[in-house]
């Protein structure tokens, strides 16, 4: 054949970048690429986009516009996280993360192609391999005492920086955002507080002192640096911690990826404290188009009778706080909560907080290229959960926090010199 | 407590007052309403209010704190019904002999959670919503080649007359013309593919088929010359308006969300054919949840290029554009605009453009509940419709009333005006 599909790395992690490249095709060309993925529980997920080759007959998706399909304009990634479920409302998690990654097929067609074709063969395709953990990262799993989780740990005698990774509502272990940061050189407890294991199938109340034996589990390993431990937590694992920061020493850095900056729904208990939470005003769910459920407006009327005692107390964190916030966020307001407490931080005087607003983004801003997620549905629940967000915009979002949250962790981590 | 709606049997087109009373003060309960469709379809909505200080509900004056709509709006169960199965599009087929039954009932509010099985309902009352008004007749229409459904108002007229033309889905959509006939007009529903011994697709407009609609139509001794009016939507106001340029006696042609040059088919008219417009099925866009957006297929050709417009400075009669601005299976805006711009350059201002922000594509009588994507005949993949159901339903309400004023106005001359 004369045109030539190039897609390079064949093999790489899955928050690095491929290029896609396509040669020898008639000048302005209208070419269809498309991707396919087939999940654990093979689930199958598509995306494609129209374009039209250069008068050299080429389309570099570096520089090619997309004149339609699943995403518009210039987006090197697009494919992948454009990428949808044929069944509505499934969500791509990768589950293996050691020892198998996702494959992605990419197929040219030299034509539009608008729906997948029985006859229509691709006149070229790829295969590439997206992994969820790199070269010598080793998988532990952990059952200390209460705690339970897996950890994950770079090649080498380290020390690493330490960071315990918390989703949400979920449940049970999520691993891939852990065992990609312990790619990129941090020690990782993906970290489960419910519906894993021993532990109580469901989430009743947050006992802070369990969260702090995990910091402490963590900070004694002989491959963390000391003397403090980050968090990365999404959700209603940002909640906690964003409450972890706030009452544990060990927490020196803390990532709270649209959480709530007050205690709600459930109980937060730490030693003799014990926080009221804030009351889900579930009626005031709202049902979107689609049938999923928006929760975003739950505690709208919050802020004008809230008990000052359920705010989580930010001015006491003695780390350092990213918060990452989603503005189209339709689960939680999560700019609201986040600008609360960073108003807190301020009347108190503490200057360690800081704000990434990303407008557009959703609730689930994940690793890049995770493929966007408008809605899914979540264990428990019979109608999906609205996460928001315009695709674009959200890949942008997970595009630029995934660097923003390394760089924030090294920095505040990792001693140097001037530290000493 | 008690749940009462008035009236229990109305028009669909009609409002519905629903109260509930004797709850405790500041009670929050949740109000649903089901439908099941001639095919079996479950459709549901919900809402949750709080009672004022006596234990009363009062839809009209009350807001729903959450649910398929917030905020005061007393038909909002009606017109937030959502399909169980997505994609699923709410049409009554028989509207003669049967209404939809909507059972309304209040509850202690319900969450769906898992294995939480809702309790039973405070009070419930079942809605009949009739498509016809008592009286209305209908008449199948076989002749010549003409096939469709012409629907009368009870007594002997004479009665506007107007043809109502459906899209892209074919066959023979009866609905609006039914409810047409309940508000004075005699309504044919024309097909004019896919249905009886009509082509099975579409493949070309043949206008003088049209034009054997509008000489049956005002022959009927019943209807009110001398002219009739059309109502159509998306393929139907494409046929509307090509009617309006080329045939004689259309009067007055409500064109809700259609194009104003020729998609996809020749129209043929006693040896003149307009080609069909070009696309760029390449600027095809996909939402989020997957459904085919189609607006920006004409972008480069039929939106800019006034070669291939109908010539709707030709047309003698009134014209109302009815636009949904957030259309995404058509650019209706674009083409709206640029209509009435060529027919303000022509020097003449026989036209309206009624446009709502936050309707799509599928505009219909008041309270339909939105449908924003499904599957038509012939198209694959799903297409999304477009709209916001809130504003989608407003723009369903206020124009209804306004496009049987504007047919009425046009149609129903005053005496002096004929002389």
């Amino acid at each position: 054949p004369m045109f030539q599909l190039i897609v390079t790395p064949s093999t790489a992690l899955a928050d690095e970048p491929v290029t896609i490249r396509v040669t020898g095709l008639p000048p302005s060309q209208i070419v269809t690429l498309k991707a396919t993925l087939k999940d654990e529980k093979e689930n199958l997920f598509q995306s494609r986009a129209f374009y039209k080759a250069s008068e050299a007959g080429e389309v570099d998706l570096e520089w090619a516009s997309a004149l339609g399909g699943d995403y518009i304009g210039v987006h090197p990634m697009g494919l992948f996280w454009s990428l949808k479920p044929k069944t509505a409302f499934r969500r791509l998690i990768k589950k293996d993360v050691m020892n198998s990654p996702f494959y992605i097929t990419l197929d040219l067609y030299d034509s539009v192609s608008l729906n997948d074709s029985a006859t229509i063969q691709p006149k070229a395709s790829q295969m590439v391999q997206r992994w969820f953990s790199g070269p010598g990262v080793q998988r532990k799993q952990i059952r200390e005492g209460r705690v339970r989780g897996v950890l994950f740990l770079p090649p080498g005698d380290g020390p690493f920086p330490g960071i315990i990774d918390l989703f949400g509502r979920i449940g049970g272990v999520v691993e891939f955002r852990a065992s990609l940061l312990a790619s990129r050189g941090f020690v990782v407890l993906a970290l489960a507080y419910f519906a894993y294991e021993d532990l109580p199938n469901k989430l009743l109340e947050v006992d802070l002192e369990y969260f702090e034996d995990a910091a402490n589990f963590l900070l004694a390993h002989p491959k963390v640096q000391r003397p403090g431990i980050g968090v990365i937590s999404v959700s209603k694992g940002a909640e906690i911690g964003l409450a972890m920061a706030c009452y544990l020493k060990q927490v020196v850095a803390t990532v709270c990826i649209n959480g709530s900056s007050v205690v709600l729904d459930l109980p937060l208990r730490y030693k003799d404290l014990v926080v009221t939470p804030i009351r889900l005003g579930l009626e005031r769910t709202q049902v979107h188009v689609s049938g999923a459920a928006r929760f975003r407006y739950l505690t709208d009327d919050l802020w004008n009778k809230l008990n000052p005692q359920s705010m989580l107390p930010v001015e006491k964190a003695q780390g350092w706080i990213l918060f990452i916030v989603g503005e189209n966020d339709e689960c939680l307001d999560s700019r609201g909560y986040a600008e609360r407490a960073m108003q807190q931080l301020q009347s108190h005087g503490r200057s360690r907080g800081r704000m990434l607003a990303y407008p557009g983004a959703g609730h689930l801003i994940e690793p890049p290229y995770s493929p966007f997620c408008l809605a899914s549905w979540n264990p428990g629940v019979e109608r999906p959960f609205l996460w928001g967000g315009d695709p674009a915009d959200h890949a942008a979002a997970q595009d630029h926090s995934w660097g923003e949250i390394q760089k924030f962790f090294r920095q505040h981590l990792i001693p140097t010199r001037s530290k000493l | 407590a008690q749940l009462t709606a008035a009236p229990l049997s109305a028009l669909v087109d009609e409002p519905v007052h629903i109260q509930v009373t004797g709850l405790t003060p500041f009670q929050v309960v949740c109000l649903q309403a089901s439908l099941k469709d001639e095919k079996g379809n479950l459709f549901e909505s919900q809402a949750f209010y709080k009672a004022n200080e006596v234990g009363e509900v009062d839809l009209e004056r009350d807001a729903s704190v959450g649910g398929d709509y917030v905020g005061v709006h007393p038909m909002g169960l009606l017109w937030s019904l959502k399909p169980e199965k997505l994609l699923t599009r709410l049409a009554k087929r028989d509207v003669m002999n049967s209404p939809f039954q909507v059972q309304v009932k209040v509850c202690d509010p319900y969450f769906p959670i898992k294995n939480v099985v809702p309790g039973a309902p405070k009070d419930s009352l079942t809605l009949e919503r009739w498509y016809v008004a008592p009286g209305v007749t209908r008449i199948q229409v076989k002749e010549g080649r003409l096939r469709g459904a012409l629907f009368l108002p009870p007594g002997e007229g004479l009665f506007p007359g107007v043809i109502d033309l459906f899209g892209s889905a074919g066959g023979l959509i009866e609905f609006r013309a039914s409810l047409l006939a309940s508000h004075g007009f005699a309504a044919l529903a024309l097909a004019y593919w896919g249905y009886d011994d009509l082509p099975p697709l579409l493949e070309k407009v043949d206008l003088e088929y049209f034009e054997e609609a509008v000489e049956f139509l005002l022959r009927h001794p019943k209807v009110l010359g001398p002219g009739v009016g059309v109502i159509s939507v998306c393929k139907g106001a494409e046929v509307g308006l090509s009617m309006a340029v080329n045939l004689k006696n259309i009067t007055a042609t409500v064109l809700i969300n259609g194009p104003n040059f020729a998609i996809g088919n020749l129209h043929v008219y006693r040896g003149q054919t307009s080609l069909p417009t070009p696309t760029n099925i390449e600027f095809t866009s996909s939402n989020a949840l997957g459904f085919a957006e189609f607006y920006r297929t004409y972008e480069q050709t039929g939106d800019v290029d006034s070669r291939y417009c109908f010539p709707i400075e030709k047309a003698e009669g009134h014209f109302l554009f009815v636009v949904g601005e957030d259309d995404k299976a058509l650019n209706s805006k674009a083409h709206a605009l640029q209509a009435t711009s060529q027919l303000t350059r022509n020097g003449k201002k026989n036209w309206t453009v009624l446009s709502y922000p936050g309707a799509g594509h599928l505009i219909e009588p008041p309270y339909s509940p939105l449908c924003c994507a499904s599957r038509i005949p012939f198209v694959s993949p799903n297409i999304h419709w477009g709209g916001e159901v809130i504003p989608h339903a407003a723009a369903q309400e206020h124009s209804w009333k306004e496009i049987q004023s504007f047919l009425k106005k046009h149609l129903i001359l005053d005496v002096t005006s004929q002389l």
